[in-house]
């Protein structure tokens, strides 16, 4: 019931808007769109909680499912889908989107939400797809109608490559999923996990795990696979950029943590070398890209690709903390990229661009807000201890250097290492932020501090981020469960 | 009751830190002040009521915090622990946690970022609070990053000047960058234990000499060896060892309050005792005493030798900062097994007296005279009836003289030196021929920020007339006065655990060597500075620390960013290539496909039907 209600209200009032309620002014909007995603918040809260499950008969012909259920791996990345749901709609308040309605706009936030939040549900191969297919449609509206207002050529470059590479990726996951669905007989992703692959041969589970590998690195993304990423960060309207990055990565670990590792685990075990490599590649490829990149918001969007390589490498290692790991530091770098995008965004807006090479007033001192919140984010972006995202990085390294019996061990190690060196890029590119934009002596031309509901957002973001890093014991504790189950049903 | 007042050491800091920034905005400092100066009150009463519960006994104490991190097959217990030891340094710490705040409520008091600076400063004591008082590697390593993040922040105080940006960066980059070796190191040793706390990491790794060889396991000690390389790189970085150096004088541009700190008590001396608390597995592992032992070596004698030529006092103090912290470190790299690491710890205590000390009252003497250079400060001391003595105490204790602070702890190091000789460890004479070598540098540098300080043609006594300085910070510089006159008692306390013994013979040999120093630079002076005499014109050569600020630019960061732009040349040309050549090819066929279209006729439409008809027939018959 709760499950449903956090699903259908964002779903129906987002229809209403797109279809009777196209000419509803900018507050009625965001109104209604902040009652529905507070709604879904609290049926998410609830529903964590009391862990129901929904299972209705979808193809009974093809033996497909209605199949919802929360458990510890999902259950912080629906509270943070639900959370950042309810933040987006907050920050439109103040700034009515242009390019397009505003009703079309929320309609599109709501369905984004929607679509990650059944996609999180999802305990049906076939369903998780189509859910995770979902999003892509209201995500393009975003960044080709409502993106920077600058350059039209960019946004339809942009959201088209968005669309047609994560099309193309869904593709080989497609293939991927219809393959594990016929050799085992089952979509349902409880009993694909509890059977962790038996009985399928070792080459077909490979192929599968590729194939599934391939197509949801696409999402994450993993180098060489991240080059529609920048793009659309950097044309997506603010609220677009946070729920990409926060919400729409994360589909794709959590996508790699239920299919592959779990269904498949003896292939996966083939594939995550390769994937571990890939995965320390991007971080030293974005935190070196990041040095040298002009834009801000870009710049932010290389970031997100070196992070999520922390993720990619606890992932394969193939142990307890390695999972750990992979699904902590998912959350963090997802509230710290949101954190970062609303500043970021906020700052594009005042400034007119992104550009880094254009001498502008410093932050700190006459924004000392909005200067706080950047100094905070960009702390917590390069590791350090107390903030969110120390755990997850140095968890992850930990993992592989101590990666499961049947991993190279060599070549985890040596990754371990890269991984490590990848922190001091980190912080290279992080200082290098704040010494162009944070520090400095000049006031000119001055810029509006951070204020109300943008400030309301900013707040709760930080807040969360001290949260996450002071106190990792909850998270932690929320998906050890779930996680000794999968790595514990590997044989 | 020493378990309450272990969680409060670290706690009431770290509520300060959070209160002052909330305060922070304010315009009127008076409440950040209070907080800041009255919290670090507080934090000394703790320490001091932890060392009454400890009271001298052998004991570890485990103190549990928050609950233990249960990550997969890793358990983080995240647990303190108190000992004589810890609590000792722990008060070390506060009192000197308190000076700074005390000062700097002073010092800064016109300073519209006093709020922020006053938090920082308790954030960053509370850090290295937790270092010393942590049972938990990645305690540890948290309060270690943190003091880093901290050191930035304060270095970069004063955000307007180019000079203090950029030494913030730098500070932070090179000890960030030593510190992959910090992470690496506690990754490998905790793996090796499956645990990060101090007690099991210990017992996994530590040298055992069990008599029955197959009743325990044997740790391996290349991979211990690597893991204490790793760590003792990062203590390195961080504690300003050669070749990781440079980063230290730079960081002068931050306000005097914050030199203090991170000179005297907290981030630079920290890796002592982190080195101390795991001393058992640093004495199995001979390479990375090695590497200790020649980089203090290097660091302490190279580091005199530049202290003696700056032209600035401050920077000399800087220098002479490296040199000390050396020289304590290499107690750790040379000490006998069985002497344990406490000479190290004892000139970590006594070298944050007399540090914290000189930088107050050289930062005090600045405001007064306006600047910290040598030409400006020359004179200075005359007519001032505090700053001159606290000044004369604090050079002779760095200097080394009997029966001084730092006297006492030097000649433990020695001492500890001598007895590594003594068991036969190459690495002991060097960094003993080093010491000495220190000890004659120490006293002439001293003597020659005596002899420009205490110039009496050049006193100007009025000057001090306008002196402003506030009773908490008389009240502090005479507490660090004191302590620097009569802190080597401690030494007849159970306060620390020492387990070496002065050498006397050594002891005399230095003292000979300090007086011969000292007259022979008071003699080559002439009543002009010392080291324009001596060291003349190539002043500006040791005034940017002979150029390794280059090397590191040209070795370091430009190929570096060099890389960087490969990278995003890559990303665009090679990596995007084959996306932009999906869509290229994709209209190419499709243009391709419909100009072929365009270009039929329905006649030859027809045409390829009839093809079509007979191929089909054709291979219906063939394959009849």
């Amino acid at each position: 019931m709760v499950i449903l209600t956090s699903l259908v209200v964002p779903a129906a009032v987002a229809v209403w808007l797109l279809t009777g309620g196209r000419t509803v002014s900018h507050r009625t909007a965001n109104l209604l769109a902040s009652v529905a995603s507070v709604i879904a918040l609290a049926a998410v809260v609830v529903a964590v909680i009391v862990r129901p499950t929904v299972d209705r008969a979808w193809v009974p012909s093809l033996g497909l499912r209605w199949q919802l259920a929360v458990d510890g791996i999902s259950a912080p990345l629906l509270l943070l889908t639900a959370i950042l749901g309810v933040g987006v709609v907050l920050h439109t308040l103040d700034r009515p989107p242009k390019g397009g309605t505003t009703a079309a706009f929320h309609a599109c936030l709501l369905l984004v939400e929607f679509g990650a939040l059944a996609t999180f549900y999802a305990r049906d191969a076939v369903l998780f797809f189509v859910a995770f297919e979902l999003v892509l449609v209201p995500m393009w509206v975003l960044i080709t109608r409502f993106g920077d207002a600058h350059d039209a050529a960019a946004r339809a470059d942009a959201g088209g490559r968005f669309v047609l590479y994560t099309a193309f990726g869904s593709t080989l996951m497609l293939v991927g999923i219809l393959a594990l669905v016929a050799k085992s007989g089952t979509s349902d992703l409880d009993v694909l996990a509890q059977g962790g692959g038996h009985g399928i041969p070792v080459g077909t589970q490979t192929l599968v795990a590729a194939l599934l590998v391939a197509g949801l690195a696409v999402k994450v993304p993993v180098f060489p696979l991240h080059t529609w990423l920048p793009p659309a960060h950097t044309t997506a309207p603010t609220a677009g950029s946070v729920l990409l990055a926060a919400v729409l990565l994360k589909m794709g670990t959590y996508g790699l943590v239920r299919l592959p590792l779990a269904s498949v685990p003896d292939g996966f075990a083939k594939v995550a070398p390769v994937l571990a490599v890939l995965g320390a590649i991007g971080i030293i490829w974005g935190g070196l890209a990041c040095l040298v990149e002009r834009d801000l918001k870009r710049l932010i969007a290389y970031s997100s690709v070196a992070h999520m390589g922390f993720v990619i490498l606890g992932l394969s290692s193939g142990t307890r903390t390695g999972l750990q790991a992979a699904l902590f530091a998912n959350v963090a770098h997802g509230v710290i990229s949101a954190l970062l995008f609303v500043v970021v965004g906020g700052l594009k807006e005042r400034w007119g661009s992104a550009d880094l090479e254009t001498a502008r007033a410093a932050l700190r001192e006459v924004t000392p807000r909005l200067g706080f919140a950047l100094i905070v984010g960009l702390a917590a972006s390069l590791g350090l201890p107390g903030l969110a995202g120390f755990w997850g990085e140095f968890l992850s390294v930990y993992a592989a250097w101590s990666p499961a019996a049947d991993r190279p061990e060599g070549l985890f190690r040596t990754l371990a290492v890269v991984a490590a060196m990848g922190t001091v890029l980190a912080a290279a590119y992080a200082l290098r932020v704040a010494r162009t934009v944070w520090a400095g002596e000049r006031t000119a031309p001055p810029i509006e501090d951070s204020r109300d509901s943008e400030w309301d957002v900013i707040a709760v973001l930080v807040v969360a981020v001290l949260l996450l890093g002071i106190a990792p014991g909850p998270l932690l504790a929320m998906t050890g469960d779930a996680v000794t189950t999968i790595v514990g049903a590997a044989p | 009751m020493s378990a309450a007042a272990v969680r409060l050491v670290v706690l009431v800091p770290t509520v300060a830190a959070l209160i002052g920034l909330l305060l922070a905005r304010r315009i009127d400092p008076r409440a950040a002040r209070f907080v800041a100066v009255g919290a670090s009150l507080l934090a000394v009463v703790m320490a001091l009521l932890q060392v009454i519960a400890v009271g001298g006994s052998s004991r570890v104490t485990i103190v549990h915090t928050i609950p233990a991190l249960e990550a997969g097959e890793l358990r983080i217990p995240l647990e303190l622990q108190a000992t004589v030891g810890t609590a000792t340094i722990a008060l070390v710490v506060a009192i000197v946690g308190w000076a700074v705040q005390a000062f700097a409520g002073w010092y800064l008091r016109e300073d519209d970022r006093y709020g922020i600076f006053a938090a920082t400063v308790s954030l960053f004591t509370a850090a290295m609070l937790l270092v010393v008082q942590s049972a938990d590697l990645v305690l540890t390593l948290v309060g270690w990053e943190v003091m880093g993040w901290c050191s930035y922040l304060l270095i970069g105080h004063w955000s307007r000047n180019e000079s203090a940006r950029r030494a913030a960066l730098k500070a932070f980059l090179v000890t960030r960058l030593a510190d992959v070796g910090f992470v690496l190191g506690v990754v490998i040793l905790a793996a090796g234990a499956g645990s990060t706390a101090y007690p099991q990491v210990l017992q996994a790794w530590a040298a055992t000499d069990c008599p029955d060889a197959g009743a325990c396991a044997a740790p391996n000690a290349t991979l211990r060896t690597a893991a204490m390389v790793l760590l003792v790189i990062g203590i390195l970085g961080k504690s300003g060892m050669v070749p990781f150096h440079d980063w230290l004088p730079d960081a002068m541009e931050g306000p005097t309050p914050a030199s203090a700190l991170i000179h005297a008590a907290t981030m630079v001396a920290a890796g002592t005792f982190v080195i101390a608390q795991l001393f058992d597995v640093f004495a199995a592992s001979e390479g990375a005493r090695w590497l200790l032992a020649l980089s203090t070596a290097v660091t302490m004698v190279y580091a005199a030798v530049l202290a003696f030529g700056q032209s600035d006092l401050k920077r000399l103090l800087a220098y002479s900062t490296l040199s000390q912290v050396a020289l304590m470190l290499s107690a750790l790299a040379v000490a006998p097994a069985d002497e344990g690491p406490g000479a190290g710890v004892l000139h970590l205590y006594s070298h944050a007296f007399f540090k914290a000390l000189l930088f107050l009252a050289i930062g005090w003497l600045s405001v007064t005279v306006g600047g910290t250079a040598a030409t400006a400060m020359r004179g200075g001391l005359r007519g001032h009836l505090f700053i001159r003595p606290a000044m004369f105490v604090g050079l002779l204790s760095l200097a080394g003289v009997p029966p001084l602070v730092g006297f006492v702890s030097k000649e433990h190091v020695l001492a500890a030196a001598e007895a590594g000789a003594a068991d036969g460890q190459a690495r002991a004479w060097i960094v003993l021929l080093a010491g000495l070598l220190t000890v004659v540098l120490t006293a002439a540098y001293c003597m020659r920020a005596w002899l420009v300080l205490d110039d009496l043609t050049a006193a100007d006594i009025e000057r001090h007339d306008a002196d402003t300085a506030t009773f908490p910070v008389r009240a502090l510089v005479t507490v660090l006065t004191i302590l620097t006159l009569v802190g080597g008692l401690v030494v007849f306390t159970p306060l620390l655990d020492l387990g070496g013994h002065i050498g006397w013979l050594v002891a005399l040999l230095s003292v000979l060597l300090i007086v011969g120093a000292g007259l022979a630079v008071r003699s080559l002076a002439n009543g002009e500075d010392p080291a324009v005499q001596i060291v003349g014109a190539r002043m500006p050569l040791f005034d940017n620390g002979f150029g390794v600020d280059r090397l590191y630019v040209d070795y370091v960061a430009r190929p570096v960013v060099a890389l960087a732009h490969l990278v995003v040349f890559l990303d665009r040309e090679v990596v995007d290539a084959y996306v932009r050549g999906a869509a290229a090819a994709a209209s190419l066929g499709g243009s391709g496909g419909q100009r072929a279209h365009r270009a039929e006729r329905a006649s030859s439409g027809l045409a390829w039907v009839v093809a079509g008809v007979v191929a089909v027939a054709l291979a219906g018959v063939a394959l009849w």
